[in-house]
Order: C-alpha cells, then structure tokens, then sequence
C-alpha cells in the first residue's frame, strides 16, 4: 500500500516524558544480569510514569502540546486515533477521553488502534488519507504506551512510558510535508501479550533479524523503490528504536551514516516508550530541522509491521517549536528513583487493598 | 569389511527460523546425494542422530518422518538419541553395520533446531546433557563447569585469561573462510573486557552460540566405494570411554575419557597425532578445546596454547566455538569438513593420511573418536 502526495502534512506535533528516571545499570543489578548488557544495546535510562499517570494522561498532555503548536480550533479536529498497547481500560476508548479532555468536538471519529509499537503511526496513515479524501480537515494521531514488561526479563532494561501526538492537516498548513508513505506487514509473532498474560512475551532473537530488521529494510527499500529517493536524498534518518544500537544497526543496513541516525535517537535516556518511540524521534528533528530539510521516519512495530514515511519540513516549523515543550526539555527534566519506587510506580507490588 | 564416506553434504549453521527439520534435512541430503552419485534408491539403512527433538520439537523418533518426507519407501530408519555425542553414535552404528556386512548403503542424518525457543528453555534443555538428579535440579548449568575448569586451569598452569580467548579467536578466523558457518566474523583479545559474562570469567567469545543445522553422511562398504563417482574417505575405527562424574575427579583440568578413548584408538591402529594432523574437536567453550588438544597428546599439560598457532588444520571449520552446534548433527559437520579437508574441497590444503574427529558430552562426561583415512 502506497500513496505520494503533498497535500497533507504534519500541522503540530507533542511529547511526554515522565518526570521520573530510573538507570538500567540498576534494573541489571537487580537481578543479577550482568552489566555490561546494558552497554551492549546501548541504554542508560529509562522513563516511568508515575503511579497518577497512565496513557491517557500522557497523550493528553502530548496532544495538547501539538495542538498549542498547531493553533488550530479543537472542533475542527474530525479524527482522534491513539495507538498503544497499554490501554487503562481493556474495553472503553482512551481516544475518547482524550478528545473531550481537549474540547474536540463530538462529531469525529474517533477509535484506539493496536499494532504493537506501530499503532501511532497506523493513526498517522488514516489521518494522512482521511484529510487528503477530505473526509475531515484534521486528523489527530496519538502514540502512547506506559509499556510493561515481565519484571527479571531483559525487556525490563528498556520498557518504558511516554507520548507523542501529530496533527495532520492541509500542507499548506504544515511544519512539514508528506512526500510518500509506504507500510510492509506480514504475520511475523515475534512479540506478543495473550488474552489474560500479565506481561509480553517474546522471542529473543528473533525480534531482531526476521522482525525488526526485515520489516524497517523491506519497507524502507519500497519507500526508496517507489519515490526514487536514496539515502543520501534525506537529512535525517528516525527508526523505531526498542534499544540504542538497533536503530544504528538497520541505518547502517540501509546506507545511513551515522551522523544522520543519532539525533533522532531517544531511547538510551529515556527507554522504548512503544508506540511513541520513533515518533518521539521524530518530534527531536523536527524541534531542531531546518526548512527544507527531508526527514525519514520507519516506525515499527511486532506482529510484525513498519511504515517509512519521508517528509519535507517547511518553514513553519521555527515558529511553533517554541509554543510547547520540546522533547530535549522533556529529556533534561528528570528525577532518579529506586528499583522499590520503580516497581510501586509500575503497580508491580501486589497487596490486599481490602 | 570397511567402511567409507562416499557422500557428504550439510546446511548453513544458523538460526533457521523459517525451516523446519525436515526442510533443512532435505537440504543435506541432497547434497549428498549428488556429491555421492549414489540415489534414494540405494539406501538400506537411515540412521537418525538428534540429541533434543523430543524436548524441542515434541517428536519421538523422527527416523520414521526423515524417511517418509524423503521419499525413501524401503528403508530401515532408526534415530540415535545420546545427548552431544549423538551423531557420534551414529556413526559407530553405521560403521558397524557396514563393518558386520549387514548393510553396504547406511545414511546417516544428524540435526538439531535450537532456536525454536527462548535462551531460558533452550538452556534448560541443553543442560539435560547433565545429570538431572545431581546438577539438574540444582540448577547447575554446563558453562557453570566451564567456568570452573577455565579458572582451575589458569590457577594450576599460570594461563592467562587473555591467551585462553586465543583459541575463539582462531576458530572465529576458521569460520570466516568456512561458507556453512554460522558466526562468520573475526573476535579480538580486545574484545574480552566488554564481552558479556555467562558464568565468571566465562563470557559469550568462550562459548558455542545457539544453532540450527542439518548435516549428512553416506557410508558404503569396500565394493560400492569403488565404484562410488568420488574419492572416498575411509571410517576406519571408532572409539569412546565415559569419565568419572565431574565432582569425584581428582583433577578437573585432564580429560581422561578423551585421553582412554585415544590411547586405545592410537595402539589399535598405530597412529599418532601431532600438531600437523587434522582434528576437529568438540570446543563447546574455547578451555574444552585446549584441554582436549592436552588429552589428546598433541600437546603438554598446561601447554595447549602456545600450540593452538602451531596447527594449521585444527579445527578448519571453525569449531563449535563459530561454526555452531546444532548438537545432534555437531560430529557429522565435523567428519563432512575432514572430509572436503582430506578430498581438497576445503579452504586449506591438507597432505596428511589421518584425521580425527572429537565429540563429547559436557566436560568430558562421554568422549568418542572417529578416525579417518585417506583413500589408498
């Protein structure tokens, strides 16, 4: 599937971060791993909600920021999508909550979207096709995860918690524009959660190469095929990125230098926050990109699929980054707590409540 | 009667992820085949080695499926399952079956799927290879032994840790020219301080990686040999003893299973090893490696790495250490990389007549040899 169009465009864009820090050496040494495993994928920190936080709160808080930026009336927005794997309700609409939180109008769609760490930007591709049909002017993608992981897993190293939000309407409107947009999906179960598991499992290894690397490469490569863009074409390269070395790894596959893959990187100091972790990336560049510049995004996400998008930053962009917090504020603003607090936090300690 | 290797063929170690066991042994059959010029037709024994299909893929006696899944109808297909030196046994058992003038055609299959599971399942099965009721359900695990043996070793002989990686190095080298290998990149000493820890000072450049693999050998009698479209290499004679259990040896630093089976193989045959014959040994971790080079008599005690450079064809496929362990099919890629050493199918030329094949269960727990010859 695959659409090229400048018509549509990213109009504001939002992060979260929580507050809250906890290093990876720490988690390593709780169970005994280690320590030079985190080293190895390149993580030195990770963000956690706090016990009042959840995805709705953190999307909240990343979609108004978009739409501080963006200027635009809430009830224009005629579509709220958010993506994630850590809904605070198994059945009930977190979109829901967040749209009428921000005095979005009820007359939207508006639904959750569940593909892993991809479902954010499965929201993006509506949008993009729901404002280019003209089904709606505006189109608010949310990614948002208060991610779990098996406590004692190396998952645990990385899961994390934060929020990233695009609004997407008419280019001419837009800090940056979408050039091209592809998506490769296949049944590939190399991540997963089961109807009543506590936490994900997943399959080691084979995350990495037939997973993350075969689906970024293929739908990179398409994206490439069909635009007849290279990789020296883009200035920036954003992929998802469960760890540090991984979004390096497939750049280098690809026939990125590394000067073009770094700056998106966000995960080493705050963790792979799911569904908003290349879109986090993502928002870095834009918040320091230049008018003109070109910027590649893959997100993905296990089950298994990726998208590439290229975008095409305009000169809008200087004026609204400054209306919201930036995802470096976000980064710098932090405080360190313990392993015990970490699991409160993360409701990893169960007790009788009465 | 003897018995000679007319066929050989195997598939990239690796991860295979989208093979299954069946579609990797086709693939290992096949060639053989075709290198042997021999067909389907003239099998009359196979005999399968896998040392954990029954834990890992839920099938007893896979024998029965290899055959049907290649076509073979009138065959006579038993599996040989004895933990890592499965394919070992298989191949005494096809020697004699060749060797007592029961059968003049025996294929031997040996694979393994490793990676169909997470490292926590994997190593719990693989530890099977132990004792279940003494370190099984003490959750003792085979690199914890490695990890004892590397610092007894280093302790008693004055080793160093950096020389010890010496040997991984040299097989990650070996793999690299080795297309069936699985780790096909060069190691560093440099790389030790930051290599992740398995059990202290054992690290991940010490040890075999997890892997899937599928290997093949055809075994015939004198007269098919001869007429066989390729030069074969003789089986001449295989030999094993058991060690003591690890905790009742009065020096964890000699392989003296190893060191029985060999002193009975060299008087029985006249041969003697030296650092110029080919070997191939089961190096699970890179002190099992050295330790057997010592048993073996190829070198002094405690002086096994200084002679790890003085050996060209030690381990030309790289080992366990790089080339894998698909364990069940392990012995069988060691005898098909003699094989193409002694034919000059492989990256190094070889002038030697002998050549040895070393597979063991744990540290030393069970060790076979093969020995092979040259065609004369």
């Amino acid at each position: 599937m695959t659409s090229s169009r400048f018509r549509v465009g990213i109009v504001g864009w939002g992060a979260y971060i929580p507050v809250y820090r906890i290093k990876a050496k720490e988690i390593a040494r709780q169970w005994g791993f280690d320590d030079r495993v985190t080293d190895s994928i390149w993580i030195e920190e990770k963000a956690v909600a706090g016990a009042d936080e959840d995805t709705v709160t953190m999307g909240w808080y990343a979609a108004r920021s978009a739409l501080l930026r963006a200027g635009v009336n809430p009830g224009d927005i005629g579509a709220v999508f958010v993506g994630t794997e850590s809904k605070p309700y198994a059945v009930k609409p977190s979109s829901t909550i967040i749209a009428d939180a921000l005095g979005i109008s009820a007359k939207k769609l508006s639904t959750d979207l569940e593909f892993a760490c991809r479902a954010g930007s499965e929201g993006i591709r509506i949008s993009v096709s729901l404002v280019e049909s003209g089904a709606v002017r505006y189109g608010l993608a949310i990614g948002s995860d208060t991610a779990q992981a098996n406590p004692g897993d190396v998952l645990e190293l990385t899961a994390s918690s934060g929020a990233a939000a695009y609004l997407v309407g008419p280019a001419d409107e837009s800090v940056a524009v979408f050039e091209s947009l592809v998506t490769y999906v296949t049944d590939t179960p190399d991540f997963w959660r089961r109807d009543g598991s506590r936490y994900p499992a997943h399959g080691e290894g084979f995350t990495g190469e037939p997973a993350y690397f075969h689906h970024i490469v293929s739908a990179v490569k398409m994206l490439m095929n069909e635009s007849g863009l290279k990789p020296s074409d883009f200035d920036y390269a954003v992929f998802h990125q469960p760890n540090g070395k991984f979004p390096l790894q497939v750049g280098r596959m690809l026939g990125f230098p590394r000067e073009k893959v770094l700056p998106g990187i966000v995960t080493p100091w705050i963790g792979n926050t799911y569904n908003a972790s290349a879109l986090l990336g993502l928002a870095k560049i834009l918040e320091n990109s230049k008018p003109g510049q070109r910027i590649l995004v893959a997100p993905f996400g296990s089950g298994a699929g990726a998208d590439a998008i290229s975008v095409l930053v305009t000169d809008k962009v200087l004026e609204r980054v400054g209306k919201a917090p930036t995802v470096e504020e976000l980064i710098a603003r932090k405080k360190y707590i313990s392993y015990a607090e970490y699991a409160k936090f993360r409701n990893l300690i169960h007790r009788n409540l009465w | 009667m003897k018995t000679y290797v007319v066929g050989s063929g195997v598939t990239k170690v690796d991860r295979h992820y989208d093979k299954n066991y069946l579609v990797l042994i086709d693939e290992a059959v096949g060639k053989t085949l075709a290198n042997s010029g021999l067909d389907a037709s003239d099998i009359e024994y196979l005999v399968v080695s896998t040392a954990f299909s029954e834990s890992i893929l839920n099938q007893a006696d896979p024998s029965t499926y290899i055959a049907q899944n290649l076509g073979f109808r009138n065959v006579k297909a038993l599996t040989v399952s004895s933990g890592e030196v499965s394919g070992a046994v298989a191949l005494d058992y096809a020697h004699a079956l060749i060797r007592s003038g029961k059968a003049s055609r025996v294929l031997v299959v040996g694979f393994e799927k490793m990676s169909e599971y997470p490292s926590w399942v994997i190593n719990k099965v693989y530890s099977k290879i132990l004792e279940y009721e003494v370190e099984g359900i003490k959750n003792v695990a085979p690199s914890d032994y490695a990890a004892l043996i590397m610092n007894d070793y280093m302790r008693r002989y004055g080793v160093s840790r950096e020389s010890i990686i010496k040997w991984s190095i040299k097989m990650h080298e070996n793999a690299v020219k080795t297309p069936h290998a699985q780790l096909q990149f060069t190691i560093s000493a440099d790389s030790l301080s930051k290599a992740l820890r398995i059990s202290e000072p054992l690290t991940m450049l010490d040890s075999h990686p997890t892997s899937d693999g599928a290997a093949a050998l055809l075994l015939v009698n004198e007269s098919v040999a001869k007429k066989a479209g390729t030069t074969p290499i003789e089986l001449v004679d295989v030999e094993s003893s058991v060690n003591l259990p690890i905790y009742l040896r009065d020096d964890l630093t000699y392989f003296s299973a190893t060191a029985a089976a060999y002193k009975r193989l060299s008087s029985r045959n006249g041969v003697k090893l030296t650092t110029n014959t080919a070997i191939n040994v089961y190096d699970t971790y890179d002190i099992y490696g050295l330790l057997t080079i010592e048993a073996l008599e190829i070198c002094a005690r405690g002086e096994a790495v200084k002679c790890v450079d003085e050996m060209p064809y030690l381990n030309v496929g790289g080992g366990l250490k790089a080339r894998g362990h698909p364990v069940g099919a392990t012995p069988l890629y060691q005898v098909h990389e003699l094989r193409e050493l002694m034919s000059g199918a492989s990256w190094v030329k070889y002038d030697g007549d002998i050549s040895l094949a070393h597979a063991m269960s744990g540290p030393d727990n069970n060790a076979w040899l093969i020995l092979l010859k040259g065609w004369v």
